[in-house]
């Protein structure tokens, strides 16, 4: 485990870098009103520092609120920090948003389309891949009719299909949830598992231990806004580990 | 400490940039559409409907004794509603999508010029229907059709401009919405639509042609019902001050690009 806030550890051979965060703070300002004294900052991240290198999985660990979203937010490049330094060698890197963008009036189709448009995707490739959508999703003839008219679980299996498609350079993952009914629950998480455990770059964020330590080659601890600890999965588990058992007593 | 960014995010490139807006403006008409039992149908009979309200007003109640009123009237109406609906929508197009930009980046900009082109192309629905319309009516077809097409982008510019200000200044100042409707009704009773401006007091003109809309609804009626050509030389002001606005949403939406998506409401 690296100490901190200088470099992380070192890159993992044969892997280059393809970004990194030094110091990284992004704060939310509060509305003010003009009839009211509140007026209030908040720094969701302060102090994050790390680097991800080409072909690795980074998990990101943490508790409720300590920043994880918003970290994710920055690597996705919504959110610019306020802070610190940011590095990215000229790498898409796209949040895994399931059902962005989706109409309900529009077919099931044409969701996709926009959807794929939103994260990223070319027109043709989401029309080179709209037989693979239909195909994963199960939706077969109900493509083409209205996604109001879908159960919740139509909709969640349209909404994975299609972000499953989008292919960016660092895949940014928040929870690896499975999703619709309890048989594409399991298919879902499956092939995400797979994708995770390929060479493609991914950070990955979660609560669930097991999870993490199953799939990142890495990890990153952040409590309140700040990087705590890096390195290894089993070492910075057992430290945050730890941690919660102390909180606990 | 200062932020630094070395080789930040990689901009969308202009296919997708374009992509991304024409299929999300198709999606917003198709969208509006499928809303309604009659569908697209009322693009032409809601505005018919709206204008017909002024109409029962101005000619039967209040009876203006202006020649030709209807057409008059229509003329002036039809590129006011493409303004105010153009700003009504606009004002909202950025607030409105505070969950999408925190799923996705997306370039500001495309929000409104998104709700731009859909307005846009529902104006141009009722542009045809009035032409066609005025076809069959007994008003000169001439050479001055072809001033037609300088006025449309001249108030395109116009309405572009104002339009992004507003959508990119709302979120910072949600409670100008609860003003526009009002300004935007006070400028309307202002624009020369229901009366001729020879109809007002001669010391009052000056002021009323400083309304770029006052000279752009002139401009349209000097072409499509007097056959004359407009006033050039008033337009090009106009367009000179549109681009200048235009300039300044963009300008304003793009370097607040970052700040959107961290307002809080």
């Amino acid at each position: 485990m690296s100490a901190l806030p200088e470099a992380s550890s070192q890159a993992p051979q044969g892997r280059s870098m393809v970004l990194s965060l030094r110091n990284v703070g992004v704060r939310y300002g509060r509305r003010r009103h003009l009839f009211s004294q509140h007026q209030s900052e908040f720094w969701a991240l302060r102090d994050v520092t790390l680097d991800l290198f080409s072909g690795e999985t980074l998990g990101v660990i943490g508790r409720n609120g300590a920043g994880k979203t918003t970290l994710l937010k920055v690597l996705a490049g919504i959110l610019r920090p306020d802070t610190g330094s940011y590095v990215n060698n000229g790498y898409r890197a796209t949040l895994l948003s399931l059902q962005v963008g989706f109409v309900g009036y529009l077919s099931g189709r044409e969701n996709a389309i926009l959807s794929g448009l939103l994260l990223g995707m070319h027109r043709r490739e989401i029309e080179r891949k709209m037989d693979a959508i239909i195909s994963f999703s199960g939706l077969e003839d109900f493509i083409d009719e209205p996604i109001q008219t879908y159960s919740s679980g139509m909709k969640a299996r349209l909404g994975f299909s299609t972000a499953f498609q989008v292919d960016p350079d660092i895949l940014l993952v928040d929870e690896v949830m499975g999703v619709g009914d309890a048989e594409f629950t399991e298919k879902s998480k499956a092939v995400m598992r797979e994708k995770i455990r390929s060479d493609k770059t991914v950070v990955l964020v979660s609560h669930n231990t097991d999870v993490i330590r199953s799939l990142a080659d890495r990890m990153v601890w952040i409590e309140k806004g700040g990087t705590v600890a890096q390195g290894g999965p089993d070492e910075v588990l057992e430290a945050y580990a730890q941690s919660q058992r102390r909180k606990s007593h | 400490m200062e932020f630094t960014a070395i080789n930040s995010i990689r901009p969308l490139g202009w296919i997708r940039f374009w992509s991304l807006i024409l299929y999300k403006t198709y999606s917003e008409l198709r969208a509006e559409s499928e809303r309604t039992y009659i569908g697209y149908a009322w693009w032409g009979i809601e505005p018919i409907l709206s204008m017909g309200v002024y109409f029962v007003v101005f000619k039967w109640i209040l009876d203006r004794g202006t020649e030709n009123y209807a057409t008059f009237l229509i003329i002036g109406l039809v590129p006011w509603r493409w303004l105010s609906t153009s700003l009504q929508h606009g004002a909202n197009a950025i607030l409105s999508a505070r969950s999408l930009m925190q799923q996705v980046y997306l370039p500001k900009l495309v929000l409104p010029i998104v709700s731009l082109l859909t307005d846009t192309f529902k104006f141009l629905v009722i542009l045809v229907l009035l032409l066609v319309f005025l076809l069959f009516s007994s008003f000169p077809i001439g050479p001055y059709y072809l001033a037609l097409p300088f006025v449309l982008a001249i108030q395109a510019l116009l309405v572009g401009g104002l339009t992004f200000i507003l959508a990119g200044a709302v979120p910072f100042l949600p409670d100008l919405r609860m003003v526009l409707e009002n300004v935007v009704r006070l400028w309307l009773f202002l624009s020369g639509v229901f009366y001729p401006l020879e109809a007002l007091p001669e010391r009052l003109w000056i002021y009323f042609r400083m309304n770029p809309m006052l000279t752009i609804i002139n401009s349209y009626r000097d072409i499509l019902m007097y056959g004359r050509w407009p006033d050039f030389q008033a337009l090009s002001v106009i367009a000179a001050g549109s681009l200048l606005l235009l300039a300044i949403g963009v300008a304003l939406i793009h370097h607040n690009d970052y700040r959107y998506p961290k307002l809080q409401v």
